[in-house]
């Protein structure tokens, strides 16, 4: 089979029409990996992305180049009242490109959950092959202690101290020069995205991917997606060309993401079942913590270390610990307040520690999460109303990782309320308890998009079917992270292309048989 | 929940209702503008002057130096001034292809921002912000980022995100922050001898 290619919108000088065996929606884990399956079990394969085709010769490791380019609304996606700040990747390999390349499997205790709550017929059994061809591939292995950042050390540090879980993670790299710009797209590809690794193998195979173009709309008629709508962007400024490409295909694969997901379907008008509602964010919280000796929280893998002690607690949601990088960009975002109170956070900005607690949320009674709706002019809108199981959990959270830097022997740590609580011994963490918490009254970001059209049994309560099959149009399915019911609280890229990998060969098989 | 613009639409509306009713010379007073450095894309000269006063408290130095428990920090270039970094302009053209409806959003703000009546209805004084002194510039910063309305705290985080993202995310402050920014010859060398 003669390979295929990426074509940017600057490719497309006309109106085009495709029809092959299948069109994939998004090229990032979800969509690179179901496409790879797809194309080398001989289908023909179109995958349409909205974001551009960036390599690394143009990963110039700036902050003010990096977001514009390479994440959703150019680095400015938010919920709509700006209380969650969402870092989204855009490009073709979709967030693989930006992620901070932390990779854990689905943890078991959450598929048994999805199996006993959502009829999920998915089981650890079933994806381990799939985890295990995918570490491979992407070169998914542990890191040394010895390679952690002193940002990810004084995490693990200060974990042990206190005798709590803590261990380095997994990360997908290869030939990794620790250099800490994962997040503005690895600079010499030893982050295997899927831009490196399912996309090539796709290709290779013959499908075609469009960059530059958004999927506006899917046709369908009766039980059946009937055509996709691409609109193509101009590559440098994202603007409309005018062009089209209309995919006209047995099957379409829709793996936009979280919150994309949900607004393609919204947007093409179908809305059976609960679309858009229970989006997870694993709503996350941060302390930053000064030392004496400079950390260089820029410099270094940017994450490389992880405690799940608290993932499971009776009190109310679970978290996890992990370290942030830290460039001024995001620094000047992120830490509290203005003019010389930010000015003296940022001056100390070389020996400030940024420790983050993951909320783990879906798994409370009667959880609702967040509901993507549309804007007016048809990109998600995001609502994520916080609750006091949020600010219980965000609370804990907070003392736990001002507790880890203290043990340690930080000067200070505080947290990025806007008059920011300053914990200088045990007997400040109570003012943690007494701060202030609600819509923008503390920083609260998001890089784990969740949920959305969530998978299950009941037509009523889920969106697609255990097999990731659209309830309602027979040929759509959706692989990407919006089928998880609830949160899962890891990291959730490996768990992406391990569920969109089992979900191919139920795809491929169908195929087979239509 | 309510959307940012329509409730930006109903506080302009009811504090235009106000000025109908007699607040009249208050409502009138004008933006106090000043002039881009670069021709506009985005902003209107009154929307840019909002915005390049905000961005000048936003980040302002202390006349003081900054007190550490470090101790002296390791001296290290002034920080630029947000006009030398050209925040507004550069914010400018990083607004320009922004979606219609979150633009509409961004000038509504700007200008209930400046709006002279809302800063009374508030309690504060009755001048738009770039016409009020600096100390009451940091207290209408404060005031928007503590309200117990929920819409004026969405405000503040929307422009002083977008002042810090421009400012602290140009090359030329990054000295300032002790931040010694990318490793290039690192890079460089390692894809050159990759690629041999």
């Amino acid at each position: 089979m003669a390979a295929g290619r990426i074509v940017t919108g600057a490719d497309v000088q006309r109106d085009l029409i495709l029809k092959p065996d299948v069109c994939v929606v998004g090229s990032g884990p979800g969509g690179a990996i179901v496409a790879s399956r797809l194309a080398s079990a001989g289908a023909s394969v179109v995958v349409l992305e909205e974001g551009g085709h960036h390599t690394k010769a143009e990963f110039d490791m700036q902050e003010s180049t990096a977001y514009p380019r390479l994440y959703q609304d150019r680095g400015n996606r938010a919920t709509a009242d700006l209380s969650v700040a969402v870092l989204q990747g855009r490009a073709v390999g979709g967030g693989t490109v930006v992620n901070w390349t932390t990779s854990f499997r689905t943890p078991e205790d959450v598929v048994a959950r999805w199996r006993e709550k959502d009829g999920a017929r998915v089981s650890p059994e079933a994806l381990r092959p799939h985890f295990e061809e995918v570490e491979e591939r992407l070169g998914i292995a542990k890191v040394d202690l010895e390679d952690t950042n002193p940002n990810n050390r004084l995490l693990y540090d200060g974990c042990k101290k206190l005798g709590w879980d803590v261990d380095t993670t997994k990360r997908n790299v290869r030939q990794c020069l620790r250099t800490g710009y994962c997040g503005m797209g690895c600079p010499v590809d030893a982050k295997q995205s899927a831009a490196l690794t399912y996309l090539p193998d796709a290709i290779a195979k013959g499908a075609t991917v469009h960059a530059d173009c958004r999927a506006r709309r899917i046709e369908w008629n009766g039980k059946r997606a009937v055509a996709v709508i691409g609109e193509v962007l101009h590559p440098g400024t994202q603007e409309q060309t005018g062009r089209t490409v209309r995919v006209e295909p047995r099957a379409v694969v829709v793996s936009c993401g979280a919150l994309n997901s949900p607004a393609l379907l919204l947007r093409s008008g179908i809305e059976q079942g609960p679309v858009g509602k229970k989006t997870w964010l694993h709503p996350t919280v941060a302390v930053a913590a000064i030392y004496r000796e400079p950390i260089e929280a820029f410099y270094g893998a940017p994450q490389s270390v992880a405690s799940h002690h608290f993932a499971h607690r009776s009190e109310g949601a679970g978290f996890f610990l992990e370290a942030a990088p830290l460039h001024p960009m995001l620094a000047g975002i992120a830490l509290p307040g203005f003019g010389a109170r930010m000015r003296s956070d940022l001056a100390l900005l070389p020996n400030t520690a940024v420790s983050i607690a993951l909320m783990i949320d879906g798994f409370g009674d009667g959880e609702e999460g967040g509901t993507v709706s549309l804007r007016s002019d048809g990109n998600p809108k995001l609502d994520y109303p916080f609750t006091p199981r949020h600010y219980e959990c965000w609370r804990a959270g907070m003392k736990a990782l001002a507790r880890v830097h203290l043990a340690n022997g930080a000067t200070r740590v505080q947290s990025l309320h806007f008059v920011p609580v300053m914990v200088r011994s045990e007997a400040d963490l109570s003012k943690i308890d007494e701060a202030p918490l609600g819509p923008n009254l503390c920083a609260v970001f998001t890089a784990h998009q969740m949920g959305g059209c969530g998978l299950g049994a009941d037509p009523a309560r889920s969106v697609v079917d255990p097999e990731l099959r659209h309830h309602f149009l027979e040929n759509l399915w959706i692989a990407d992270g919006s089928v998880f019911p609830t949160s899962l609280g890891v990291n959730p890229m490996e768990s992406i292309y391990g569920i969109s990998s089992w979900a191919a060969e139920r795809i491929r098989s169908t195929l087979a048989h239509s | 929940m309510e959307t940012r613009r329509g409730l930006f639409k109903k506080t302009l509306g009811s504090a235009l209702l106000l000025a109908a009713a007699g607040a009249v010379p208050v409502a009138l007073q004008k933006t106090r503008e000043r002039a881009p450095r670069k021709p506009l894309r985005f902003f209107t000269p009154a929307e840019y002057s909002v915005f390049a006063a905000v961005a000048d408290r936003v980040l302002a130095t202390s006349p003081l130096e900054p007190s550490t428990e470090l101790g002296p920090l390791p001296s290290r270039p002034a920080a630029p001034l947000p006009a030398e970094v050209e925040v507004a302009e550069k914010a400018d053209a990083f607004l320009a292809p922004l979606d219609a409806g979150s633009a509409k959003d961004l000038k509504q703000l700007l200008m209930l921002f400046d709006n002279a009546l809302f800063s009374v209805v508030m309690g504060g004084p009755p001048r738009p912000f770039t016409r009020m002194s600096a100390e009451e510039q940091d207290r209408h910063l404060r005031a928007w980022a503590t309200s117990r309305l929920a819409i004026r705290r969405t405000g503040f985080q929307a422009l002083k995100r977008l002042a810090a993202a421009v400012y602290f995310g140009s090359p030329e402050t990054y000295a300032s922050v002790g931040y010694p920014g990318p490793p290039y010859e690192l890079v460089r060398s390692v894809n050159a001898a990759r690629e041999r």
